[in-house]
């Protein structure tokens, strides 16, 4: 329910319904799918059943022949390659030369009919040679002979590799008195967003392309549209309805996207390609699978001294956003403790297999649970309790980090206390019957990437617009994304909030290219912070225009006016308080309509060392997580039980949206932990569905407690930052150091399973080593 | 994913649905809630042109304590109180079943007569199509088990565990009339994942019907899966046993979810009737039903584990029927 914020604001802080609420909960909002244009054809994809192989010939003769097929293509129609990131195009909207994982998109069809379509793609022919497949990233660091993309590393298939050295790591380690060391396994995981990918396109007469897409990131999208299809930008218009879900999904432009428009210009009707949930599995882009090794190292006195990371990432088919997946596999360990020596070597490995990309606290969540259980080891060889371990050497508020994170505000002492009092954590640790046990996982999160993706670094990162006319309703524009999250509401809010009005008053418009001012969408939890301050500087620009007719009309100077609600107050005057729209009609005698916008630019940040811009922020998040755990040590079964979650995203400013994104986050999290895994048997996904994609279930959820405890960031609107990603991360090593206080098992792979859980137990009694008597 | 057409056929009595059955041998399949049989049709796994929708047959109907008719779904059955309250390990394992949504179409016939699962046969086309298809369904080679004899898919319904330990027999009609017979008889214990039951072409589950002895026994069904909805049985356990003054009167063990068929354990169980029943002679019945199955690598689940806990969940089962008779 709605609630009024703590002062000075009248809404933000509070817990405000999402404005998109209603139409949704009715069914009423539309998403991709709900549109119907006239003529509309459905576009089907045929996939490689080859995880590996070099594409002969395809012949589509057959396929064109199927009455009711509009079209049939190919990759060497629209071959240009493209990808997320400008220096790492190797996606193409079909593939071209050579089939790269089962799954990949070798030929499109538009029908009349989903049946039709089916019936084409069953007579293409192919013909092929197979290439030696690579299943495992190991075997592609070297003595490749037939590397799966041209531009990976001579002789390998290393896509990228990152070496990186901050102080001296060796001196380090000599110097150190406590060490610690932990190799860790993760398998794969993959989003599982509720929406399946959808998209519609449609070439009109006049020489223009729309496309209706479910997507996080419309400008990139549009850019690659215009980059393959050889269309200019302007001649394009990307429109996102409502979206059901991304977490990082839907923040590539993807090959099926431009497949669709490249069928709508060949058949010149509109084209829908809806995907199913399998379809969904092959264009993943999720976690990538991931190796690492973490050496941590601390003197006498409990200070850390130094990191040494290595990892081994598995990217699948494609770059995707796989550059800055490899750095942040590295950098992002940086947080949220001092760390005066740092080594890094990380490489991403491209394999036949579905390829990896973003997923929500991207980069920072696997080395993160090796890095806290690390710790935790730590903090046991010295004999200390693991929060004071971490609260020793948390990093300050004004810190700048051994690779130049500047690193502003910082409440994690808040979150470390919180929930230490908050789960009885002096009464439990170590405490508790065998079988059951608590544990810390803390972490941190970019709260908006500070360098864009794109190659235009002079224009803001974030645009906002308003209009209002004499109705008073204020229209908002912007590409901003909201895929679930709440940002309408979000931006909505930060109009009313600024201007005084209800919140009924701001109409949050579709984003469509044509009418929305650039932001470059829903991905590194940048949507509060960046468009939080474009929105507030276009409100701002609105409300000193008002404020000037309202001191017009009293003959007043400006400043004896203030913003009241749904009025502007006279200085010392109650009486001679203005209406809004009073204001506003004697604002537009001259204008008309009024209009204002407002834009939000990082400042430059980082070194000037290779990589120095990877993982640098206009500010970070912290949590620090309590996770209580029961283990059934006949089974190897175990229920989270509570997850106290100390949390510091600035000013929260809508609590609803936080505690969701939390709660979400913590879902996530466990799913990761407890059971989800893209599962491979070689190069062949074995489960591509939700029914054995092990999402945990409801009953399975923990009773979450959260401590929302930030101070206010000096450059965050209104004080926030980021809350949609970085309360993923803590939940991992929570629960695997929970484990391990629970049954004294360590445990670096995941997910932890109930027979792996077995197997420790198992190990851990056959090396005659009691735990809590056990 | 789509279904390929079909007719749909829908008699009104028994007798209609066999003939029509016998009439489109093996071009037809019966479906009751289809919560089973129609996934599988979108992915084209065995896919007949006609269909014998089960809906209007009203025979097939009514729960009594010592009749249920196959047609019942088991959102009802799972809801009904005299039944819950006579055979609480019935409502356990229907209530275990799937998830709310499933239970409000599928019947219990369906149930007991659900398709074997495999990683390897439950996929899609074009995902079975990269593997070169399999013994079960357009192929002739096993992947779970690399030899082009035997279909190891699994037996994967929950409700067969506990009707084969309150000794169900089940109502059978077909083109040479009506039969009845246990439940046991009704899977081939001789067979694979695809010959894997006793039913001739054209057969009809009418109903199943639960002996008076049936009543007094406390039933209890234990199932291993990843998460508490949602999952098909990795291992079910179901045990139901009569006790007398301490000392085992009667007691039945049937185990669901490993092999291609649900199996009863009558060998190990016979003989400790009349032995007070003590933690060490639970615990080597449960070894020995352990050291009788194999699961494979065809689920989620690694064999070894869901071996080893074929042995802790008899135990459990056992310890909590024992419970409920002590109630």
């Amino acid at each position: 329910m709605a609630s009024a914020p703590p002062p000075p604001y009248r809404l933000l802080g509070g817990r405000i319904p999402y404005v998109d609420g209603p139409l949704k909960v009715t069914g009423r909002a539309e998403y991709t799918d709900d549109i119907q244009r006239p003529g509309m054809l459905v576009g089907r994809v045929l996939r490689s059943p080859w995880p590996h192989a070099r594409l002969r010939s395809i012949d589509v003769r057959e396929a064109r022949a199927v009455p009711g097929v509009h079209a049939v293509l190919t990759g060497e129609r629209y071959p240009t390659p493209f990808g997320v990131l400008p220096i790492t195009h190797d996606e193409t909207a079909i593939a071209v030369d050579k089939a790269r994982y089962i799954g990949d998109i070798i030929a499109a069809v538009a029908a009349r009919d989903e049946r039709t379509a089916e019936e084409a793609l069953a007579r293409v022919r192919c013909e092929i040679d197979s290439l030696p497949e690579h299943a495992d990233p190991r075997m592609g660091v070297s003595g490749v002979s037939e590397p799966i993309q041209k531009r990976s590393l001579p002789g390998t298939n290393i896509q990228k590799e990152v070496v990186q050295h901050f102080g001296d790591v060796d001196e380090a380690f000599r110097a150190a008195r406590y060490t610690a060391r932990v190799r860790g396994t993760f398998a794969g995981v993959t989003h599982a967003f509720t929406e399946p990918l959808v998209t519609i396109a449609e070439a009109t007469p006049d020489g223009r392309l729309t496309v209706w897409s479910a997507t996080q990131v419309p400008h990139y999208l549009h850019r690659a549209l215009s980059e393959v299809l050889g269309i200019p930008l302007h001649r394009i218009r990307v429109i996102k309805p409502e979206v059901g879900g991304g977490f990082g999904g839907k923040s590539d432009p993807l090959p099926h996207e431009i497949a669709c428009a490249a069928l709508a210009i060949e058949t010149g009707r509109p084209v829908k390609i809806l995907f199913d949930r399998e379809d969904v599995f092959y264009t993943n882009h999720g976690r990538h699978p991931t190796q690492n090794d973490v050496r941590v190292a601390a003197d006498a006195e409990g200070n850390l001294l130094a990191y040494d990371i290595e990892a081994l990432i598995d990217g699948g088919a494609w770059s995707s956003f796989g550059t800055v997946t490899t750095y942040y596999n590295g950098v992002l360990a940086m947080g949220p403790y001092r760390i005066p020596n740092f080594r890094y070597r990380g490489r991403r490995v491209y394999t036949n297999k579905p390829p990896s990309g973003a997923m929500r606290a991207h980069g920072g969540t696997n080395i993160r649970h090796s890095v806290e259980v690390a710790l935790d080891e730590l903090a046991e060889a010295m004999g200390r309790d693991p929060f004071d371990l971490r609260a020793q050497n948390a990093l300050a508020p004004g810190s700048t980090t051994v690779n130049e994170f500047r690193i502003t505000s910082t409440s994690f002492l808040d979150c470390l206390n919180a929930v230490r009092s908050a789960s009885g954590w002096r009464e439990k640790f170590r405490a508790l019957p065998y079988g059951r046990g608590v544990g810390l996982g803390c972490g941190f999160y970019i709260s908006g990437s500070n360098s864009p993706i794109h190659f235009t670094p002079k224009m803001p990162q974030s645009t906002v617009h308003l209009k209002v006319d004499m109705d008073g309703g204020i229209a908002v524009h912007s590409m901003q994304a909201d895929i679930g999250q709440g940002s309408n509401t979000l931006l909505a809010a930060i109009v009313a909030e600024v201007l005084g009005v209800d919140l009924e008053r701001v109409h949050v418009q579709r984003v469509d290219s044509d009418v929305s001012p650039v932001d470059l969408g829903s991905y590194s939890s940048r949507v509060t912070f960046m468009m939080g301050n474009a929105a507030r500087a276009a409100a701002e620009e609105l409300k000193g225009k008002l404020l000037a007719a309202a001191a017009a009309i009293r003959e007043r100077p400006v400043s004896d006016i203030s913003v009241g609600h749904e009025r502007f107050e006279v200085a010392g005057a109650p009486d001679l308080a203005v209406p809004f729209l009073d204001a506003l009609h004697k604002a537009m005698e001259t204008t008309g309509a009024l209009t204002a916008s407002g834009s939000y630019q990082t400042q430059p940040r980082g070194g000037s060392f290779k990589g120095a811009k990877a993982g640098t922020a206009p500010a970070y998040s912290f949590a620090a997580y309590v996770a209580e755990v029961e283990v059934d040590v006949e089974t190897g079964v175990y229920r989270v039980e509570t997850i106290w979650a100390g949390f510091d995203c600035g000013r929260p400013l809508n609590r609803l949206a936080v505690e969701g994104q939390i709660e979400g986050s913590i879902h996530m999290g466990l799913g990761q932990v407890m059971g989800e895994s893209m599962s491979y048997r070689g190069t062949r996904l074995l489960n591509p569905s939700l029914l054995e994609y092990k999402i945990p279930m409801p009953q399975q959820m923990p009773r979450i407690e959260i401590h929302l405890v930030g101070a206010d960031d000096p450059d965050g609107p209104f004080g926030a930052k980021e809350a949609g990603e970085g309360p993923l991360i803590a939940t991992l090593p929570a629960v695997g150091n929970a484990l391990y206080d629970a049954i004294g098992v360590r445990f670096t792979e995941l997910p932890i399973t109930p027979d792996r859980v077995l197997r420790g137990i198992d190990r851990r009694r056959s090396e005659g080593r009691a735990w809590k008597g056990q | 994913m789509h279904l390929d057409p079909f007719e749909l056929h829908r008699p009104t009595t028994v007798e209609e649905a066999v003939g029509l059955a016998h009439d489109l041998a093996g071009r037809t399949d019966f479906v009751a809630g289809g919560t089973d049989l129609l996934p599988n049709y979108k992915m084209h796994l065995n896919v007949r042109p006609h269909l014998i929708a089960l809906e209007d047959i009203p025979e097939l109907r009514g729960r009594s304590l010592a009749r249920i008719g196959a047609m019942e779904r088991l959102a009802d059955i799972e809801s009904d109180a005299a039944l819950a309250r006579v055979y609480p390990g019935l409502a356990d394992a229907v209530g275990e079943v799937a998830t709310p949504l499933v239970r409000s179409s599928g019947t219990v016939g369906g149930n007991l007569l659900v398709e074997t699962r495999c990683f390897f046969f439950n996929q899609s086309l074009f995902w079975r199509s990269s593997l070169g298809y399999c013994l079960k369904a357009d192929g002739d080679k096993c992947h779970v088990v690399p030899q082009k004899e035997r279909c190891y898919a699994t037996f994967s319904g929950d409700v067969a565990p506990v009707l084969l330990v309150l000794d169900a027999e089940v109502e059978v009609a077909g083109p040479s009339g009506r039969r009845r017979i246990p439940l046991a008889a009704l899977y081939d214990a001789t067979g694979d994942g695809i010959r894997r039951l006793t039913l001739a072409p054209g057969e009809l589950l009418v109903a199943v019907h639960l002996p008076e002895g049936a009543r007094g026994r406390r039933a209890r069904y234990k199932k291993l899966r990843v998460r508490p909805s949602y999952d098909f049985p990795e291992l079910g356990v179901a045990v139901a046993g009569r006790w007398d003054a301490g000392r085992v009167a009667s007691m039945h063990l049937a185990v669901g979810g490993v092999e291609t068929y649900p199996r009863r354990f009558d060998e190990l169980t016979a003989p400790l009737e009349g032995c007070a029943l003590s933690d060490t002679a639970v615990r080597g019945l449960a070894e020995a039903v352990m050291r009788k199955l194999r699961p494979v690598h065809n689920t989620f689940l690694l064999p070894d584990y869901r071996r080893r806990m074929v042995e802790v969940y008899v135990r459990r089962a056992i310890a909590e029927a024992r419970e409920g008779a002590a109630e």
